[in-house]
């Protein structure tokens, strides 16, 4: 199952934001999508994930087009993304949001809430597979507090955990390692290997922390100005005098 | 065409009462449901002051906006500002309440009982055509000079220059050093001031009674937001527009449906251009930025 | 004025309140969408209740359809959820402010109607005399008890359906909506659809209760459900705490009884303006006062929904823990 991108663009107001980008991301391989500041990365998420469609191209995943569609269609054949600040349901508690990414959203009306059976059935279902992701990520502790009421790492593993019980076939992570002690990112590049070893659950990822990215990815897109100007392995990519030169521009504080 | 003409008057009147309206919404950030009502006062103090003290129609006004304006600057420092961070539902809510007040005293001091203005400007004038009747005339000058007066203030007064200022952005301006709470006086000085005197020249106009603040509230929303909520000559153009549609409208149909006519347009407008019609600010289509 | 029967109908004015502010928190506290047109959809479901109960001729209006009470009544609930649905196609598309500004248009437009279309509602004048249930078997005096067992019997139900709501898978999407729109949309969640169902259910209930304050009332005209009313239940529901579930009628029941009681200080009839005054004073005060010093009012949110779980434990599925509701 592969998520391919063929001649995408996206422009908002005047300025081309995706400039002719093509790519394909196996569902079970981690791809690393990296470039400067305002090279288009999160505009890239948005054009696949159904928030902004883009203005020319077209998008698969596993054969079906979904440019075009709503982000609820697009997440429910499977790409789930998160979102960069980890606000998450301000209101729920850690257990209320795990259970709700889960609930078929067949079950989500007034009729099945007052006379439906569904309901009981998938809450069963969701909570068993919420424990175990709660044990694994180690939230046990917290499953009562309001979202709100976590600290902000502890929202980053909520957001990670939340998003795994809407089984993901392909993960979209915005900037997973943005704010995350640098003796947590170890944990987190171990959670995001085990998921693509275990479950062949693969990640397209966007980020900053370059070691961190390079250390995990299978392959890397590498993008300047909307345009995808690299592709390869990491080790390929990291010796491209292209890549190095556009990355010198930058500040050195690029690099957490 | 006649009717074209009533509904310049019309309009003129609605777009001295939405601009404070819209002020109030562009730099305290919410709704105030409240203005209809400040409206009302000035309309009924209108009255009052003419029909008891048989004071000169001009003077009585010209009292009535001075004191609303005033009042108005109190109830934002009671009222309002005490909840000023609450966030604009909050803020809306309130002035809901703060409308509810106002309304009650109304009718308490001036009970339900309609009462007109006993002024006559008399005097009917055609032009090309039309009539239109003196007080018509003046009460659209009043409505012009009072839109020069506030341009001037806007643009020539240093204290004009920080109301733009907060109106463009608030928290800039605040970091640069504007005086905000003397500017938030002065915007609901105006903002008060300018509903009274559309309640005045309503009353001239037709006649007053205590609902005249319910029935102007959508209206003046109307006007509001299809002037985009953010410019003042936008709204002046959208409150002469729906002037003119609502007073021409009743050439075809009954004139029971006029403010059927205007909450239709709003709607329709809303359906089609959520931002209003002159709306300088695009709303961003994305949910995610 | 003091007298029993008359505590009993403040009561059960109250209660119809009460009733529609726990409605009203099912789209506007958990659904996050501001309705100010309860008003247009109670009239909804009133005006069709009452017109299509009509039985005599002499009233003037152009339809005497004389339908019983057993056809009117669930008849008008549907109606209002049909009238529900048609200013939810187009007030959803917009967000915060404009969606308000446009339930408050619908509800004027809906009272305009009314009173143009006099024909068919004799618009201003009203109509009166409706019959109510049971109403040959009490005398006079009593029946105010056996309507109020009625109506708290009709609130009880609705509580029960507002609880069911609230508690439910649905419930706690509809409010992770309400949270983060985009999230919940990322999750794969039809946060439109779910609006709409959520607007139009709404709109059922309502016009469930409209007959309700018709058997109260005993006589509509469309100045009864001006923005006023609708300002009414958001009062009381605010004072009772958006987002709980037993707000509403807590909330109702305190705005209406100290009404009430405060009009009954002033007890000199010719002074009428003051009378009627005190309603919207009182509703406003005690708006402005909440609002300022317990802006979650009585009951919150968080207690309604708070779970005390077991300890999670990854070997054993845990119990579904019951939600220490109120």
């Amino acid at each position: 199952m592969e998520l391919v991108l063929d001649s995408v663009s996206k422009t908002f107001g005047g300025i081309v934001a995706v400039d002719n980008v093509s790519a394909s991301m196996p569902h079970d391989k981690i791809t690393a999508l990296i470039g400067p500041n305002g090279a288009g990365k999160t505009t890239l998420f948005n054009t696949i994930t159904g928030f902004d469609p883009p203005d020319r191209g077209s998008i698969t995943f596993d054969g079906k087009q979904i440019n075009g569609l709503a982000p609820w269609r697009v997440a429910e054949l499977g790409l789930i993304r998160t979102f960069q600040t980890p606000v998450g349901f301000t209101t729920l508690t850690v257990w209320e949001s795990m259970l709700c990414a889960a609930t078929p959203h067949a079950v989500e009306t007034p009729i099945q809430a007052l006379i439906g059976r569904k309901g009981r059935a998938s809450e069963r279902e969701a909570e068993t597979r919420a424990a175990g992701i709660v044990e694994e990520l180690g939230l046990t502790e917290l499953v009562d507090l309001r979202t709100d009421e976590l600290s902000s790492g502890d929202r980053k593993l909520l957001e990670f955990a939340r998003q795994l019980m809407a089984e993901p076939r392909l993960l979209l992570l915005d900037e997973p390692a943005a704010a995350v002690a640098p003796t947590n990112i170890g944990r987190l590049s171990q959670l995001i290997r085990r998921l693509r070893d275990e479950r062949g659950l693969g990640s397209l990822i966007i980020d900053h922390n370059l070691s961190f990215l390079m250390e995990i990815a299978d392959a890397v897109y590498v993008l300047d100005h909307g345009r995808v100007i690299a592709f390869g392995p990491p080790d390929e990519i990291a010796a491209d005098p292209e890549v190095k030169r556009i990355y010198l521009g930058e500040q050195e504080g690029d690099q957490t | 065409m006649q009717f074209v003409i009533f509904g310049i008057v019309t309009g003129s009147t609605l777009a001295i009462a939405t601009i404070g309206f819209a002020m109030v919404r562009q730099t305290e950030n919410f709704l105030n449901i409240a203005h209809a009502q400040m409206m009302a006062l000035g309309a009924f103090i209108g009255a009052f002051l003419v029909d008891r003290f048989d004071m000169n129609i001009f003077l009585a006004g010209a009292v009535t906006v001075v004191a609303v304006g005033l009042l108005g600057v109190v109830l934002s420092a009671v009222v309002f500002r005490p909840v000023r961070n609450q966030g604009g539902t909050v803020l809306l809510f309130t002035s809901i309440g703060l409308a509810l007040m106002i309304y009650a005293v109304i009718i308490a001091i001036f009970s339900t009982r309609s009462r007109i203005y006993s002024v006559n400007f008399g005097g009917l004038h055609e032009f090309g055509g039309v009539n239109i009747a003196t007080g018509e005339l003046v009460i659209v000058g009043l409505a012009v000079a009072g839109v020069i007066a506030l341009q001037l203030f806007l643009g020539m007064t240093s204290l004009g220059r920080s109301v733009r200022a907060v109106a463009s952005n608030g928290e800039l301006a605040q970091v640069r050093g504007v005086p905000v709470n003397r500017v938030s006086n002065t915007i609901w000085f105006i903002s008060s001031a300018f509903a009274a005197m559309a309640g005045v020249m309503i009353g001239v106009l037709s006649s007053v009674n205590a609902e005249l603040g319910w029935h102007n509230s959508l209206i003046i929303l109307a006007a509001a937001v299809l002037g985009g909520l953010r410019s003042i000559g936008g709204v002046i153009v959208a409150g002469l527009l729906l002037g003119i549609v609502m007073d021409v409208s009743a050439l075809y149909i009954a004139t029971a449906y006029r403010p059927v006519v205007a909450f239709g347009v709003l709607v329709a407008v809303l359906i089609v251009k959520p931002e209003g019609i002159f709306s300088v600010v695009r709303r961003k289509d994305s949910v995610v930025t | 004025m003091t007298s029993p029967v008359f505590w009993i109908g403040v009561l059960t004015l109250a209660l119809i309140y009460g009733s529609l502010a726990m409605v009203l928190n099912v789209e506007s506290g958990w659904g996050g969408m501001w309705d100010l047109g309860t008003a247009g959809l109670l009239a909804s479901g009133a005006y069709f209740y009452a017109i299509v109960t009509i039985d005599d001729p002499g009233l003037g209006t152009t339809f005497v359809p004389g339908w019983p009470m057993w056809l009117a009544w669930p008849a008008a609930a549907l109606f209002t959820g049909v009238v529900a649905f048609v200013i939810a196609i187009p007030a959803l598309r917009l967000r915060r402010e404009y969606f308000l500004i446009t339930t408050l248009a619908f509800a004027e437009i809906i009272r305009h109607l009314i009173v143009i279309q006099s024909d068919l509602t004799r618009g201003t004048t009203g109509i009166a005399n409706i019959g109510r249930p049971l109403d040959g078997m009490v005398s006079g005096r009593n029946y105010n008890y056996v309507l109020f067992a009625i109506v708290a019997f009709a609130t009880v139900i609705v509580y029960l359906i507002t609880r069911r709501l609230g508690t439910s898978p649905y419930g706690r999407t509809l409010r992770a909506a309400r949270d983060n729109e985009a999230l919940a949309l990322a999750l794969g969640k039809r946060v439109n659809r779910m609006r709409l169902l959520t607007f139009v259910t709404a709109g059922v209930i309502i016009g469930a209760i409209a007959p309700l304050y018709l058997f109260f009332i005993r006589a509509i005209s469309p100045s009864l459900f001006a923005p006023g009313f609708t300002f009414t239940v958001w009062t009381a529901l605010i004072i009772g705490g958006m987002g709980s579930i037993r707000g509403g009628v807590a909330g109702a029941v305190v705005l209406i009884v100290f009404t009430e009681a405060v009009g009954l200080i002033e007890l000199d009839p010719s002074r009428i303006n003051i009378l009627i005054a005190i309603e919207p004073f009182m509703v406003g005060l005690f708006l402005i006062l909440v609002l300022r010093f317990r802006p979650e009012g009585l009951f919150t949110e968080r207690k309604a929904f708070g779970v005390p779980r077991a300890k999670v434990d990854s070997s054993a599925a845990p119990t579904a823990t019951a939600d220490s509701l109120s």
